[in-house]
């Protein structure tokens, strides 16, 4: 990996008014949730939301900005490069998830709250992980399309996955026949449900190991394949 | 590493769609030895840009080989002695052109002792210095291409491949470029410059190869090592065409004597003595090739 790619990369996403201005806002609403009983309440979504809105630009927009060529030329092998650059965007999300948890605890003392530290932690450890694996998604789906389709085919899969699961739902219960295959193969409804918890899965209220090994494993795969596609792509520029 | 330039063997490249497969490059075969600028012209849709990612190692050739300083174009030993200055300049507009510079200067390895002063001398190589932190979005076309030269050659890379740099420049720019080119030259860079402006062209290269429909159809040597070629314009009727000949050791034709000499002070001394024998002199430059001609006559 390359720590230069790792700081500039860090560099673009947090002296940026839009990541400040979000800071901001996250700051505001860990300090506000902190009224409330339930830690680390509001605040893991929207580190979830950041990590899509940073992590689709990791390496598909690069193919077709150009700028990605005047890095090819570096010394620099394309998996170091796109392996720095998941890591310069994960540093950034985790900075603000921090800051989150930093602000909610800060704003449970201000507000004469106990602090439920290790709630607090564990949601951020969570967050954390799960930041890990949609980047890492992200940056597979990058490799392989070009500008923001990452993202739209990243939502696409989400929302897909979620409409499958009640279609197939309200299917088995019409009772007919291909309901009654349905309730028969019930296989189908536990690969629907596996690939939906394994790419988006929810974080649990508290610190679990095989959870967070999961998430964890999921991301290595995912930019393994990241890693095989970029390595192997072609990256046009201009035109004759 | 060897001191071998670029050497490209027999290159097919072909993109295939559903449709059809379009073979771009048909078996290229090229050299650019160290401390020679080679021009790549041809129409558009020959095949240049394909070409030049090839060897950048953006494409992958169907077939053929690509060796620079005698290693596969992508080895990090070749690129960390590699300079590419793309036809447009596209990064993060956010960043100012010292944060561009550098961070190219750290990517291509440059040590850190050195990374102040080099920043410093080439912004100002430049004319840039005034602009360094100044956001790109803020810059001017002529500007990218500036600092597009400037993250190329600040690392002083053996192998220095320029696409359209001189395009968006105004005429101070074309001569900047033209003089860094012909430094690159002069420190023993293998350059190659594709670039539809001949003139410029005809400049700077030592050599030119014309592509045309993905083969190499010509190669013109411009300038040579051992001796000059220079055009001599004569006014007409000033001077016997006999005396002409004796002097100059060819016949003038319509008034021009193309001849062959070894030195500068050649050039002054076959001037001096057509002007004793009594013509006038109307022009004196050096002889290329046509490329104008060879452009028309190909295309």
């Amino acid at each position: 990996m390359s720590l230069v790619v790792i700081a500039e990369t860090f560099r673009r996403h947090a002296t940026s008014l839009a990541y400040f201005g979000y800071l901001g806002l996250l700051a505001l609403l860990s300090m506000g949730v902190s009224l409330f009983d339930r830690p680390a309440a509001a605040w893991p979504s929207l580190i979830t939301l950041l990590a899509l809105v940073t992590g689709s630009g990791a390496i598909g927009p690069e193919f077709s900005s150009g700028t990605l060529q005047l890095i090819l030329v570096k010394p620099l092998t394309r998996v170091a490069y796109l392996l720095s650059r998941v890591t310069g965007i994960v540093l950034v999300i985790w900075l603000a998830a921090v800051v989150c948890a930093v602000f909610e605890i800060a704003g449970r003392a201000f507000w004469g709250h106990s602090a439920p530290i290790t709630a607090i932690g564990s949601g951020l450890l969570n967050v954390m992980a799960d930041t890990v694996l949609a980047v890492s998604l992200l940056a597979l789906l990058g490799s392989i399309t070009r500008a923001y389709f990452n993202i739209a085919i990243y939502l696409f899969v989400l929302i897909g996955l979620s409409v499958t699961e009640v279609v197939l739902g309200f299917i088995r219960q019409s009772g007919n026949a291909l309901g009654q295959f349905l309730a028969q193969h019930t296989g189908i409804d536990r690969v629907v449900i596996a690939i939906e918890s394994n790419l988006f899965p929810d974080a649990p209220t508290s610190l679990e190991p095989r959870w967070m090994v999961m998430v964890l494993s999921n991301a290595a795969v995912a930019l393994l394949l990241a890693c095989l596609a970029f390595r192997r792509r072609e990256v046009p520029y201009g035109a004759d | 590493m060897s001191d071998s330039g670029v050497e490209v063997l027999s290159l097919r490249k072909s993109f295939r769609s559903r449709r059809r497969t379009q073979e771009v490059l048909q078996g290229i075969d090229l050299v650019v030895a160290p401390g020679e600028v080679v021009g790549l012209i041809g129409p558009n849709g020959a095949g240049k840009t394909t070409l030049m990612s090839c060897l950048l190692g953006f494409l992958h050739p169907d077939s053929g080989t690509i060796t620079i300083g005698g290693r596969a174009n992508d080895d990090l030993g070749v690129r960390r002695r590699t300079g590419f200055v793309p036809e447009r300049m596209n990064f993060d507009r956010g960043a100012t052109g010292g944060i561009l510079l550098r961070y190219m200067a750290r990517l291509a390895g440059l040590p850190h002792a050195e990374l102040d002063a080099r920043c410093t001398a080439m912004l100002e190589r430049l004319g840039l210095t005034a602009a360094a932190d100044k956001r790109l979005s803020q810059y001017s076309r002529g500007m990218l291409q500036r600092i597009g030269m400037c993250q190329a050659l600040i690392h002083e890379p053996s192998f220095v491949f320029l696409d359209e740099p001189t395009s968006g420049l105004d005429p101070n720019g074309v001569l900047l470029v033209r003089d860094l080119i012909t430094e690159q030259k002069q420190r023993g860079a293998a350059v190659l410059l594709n670039s539809h402006q001949l003139a410029e062209v005809e400049k700077v290269c030592d050599r030119v190869v014309f592509l045309h429909r993905g083969v190499i159809q010509r190669s013109e040597t411009l300038r040579h090592d051992d001796h000059i070629v220079v055009a001599v314009t004569l006014l007409p009727g000033s001077i016997d065409p006999g005396e002409v000949e004796r002097i100059a050791g060819v016949a003038a034709q319509n008034d021009v004597i193309i001849v062959s000499v070894e030195t500068d002070a050649a050039i002054a001394s076959l001037v001096r003595e057509l002007v004793s024998a009594g013509a006038g002199i109307v022009d004196v430059r050096r002889h290329t090739a046509d490329l104008e001609g060879i452009f028309r006559g190909a295309t």
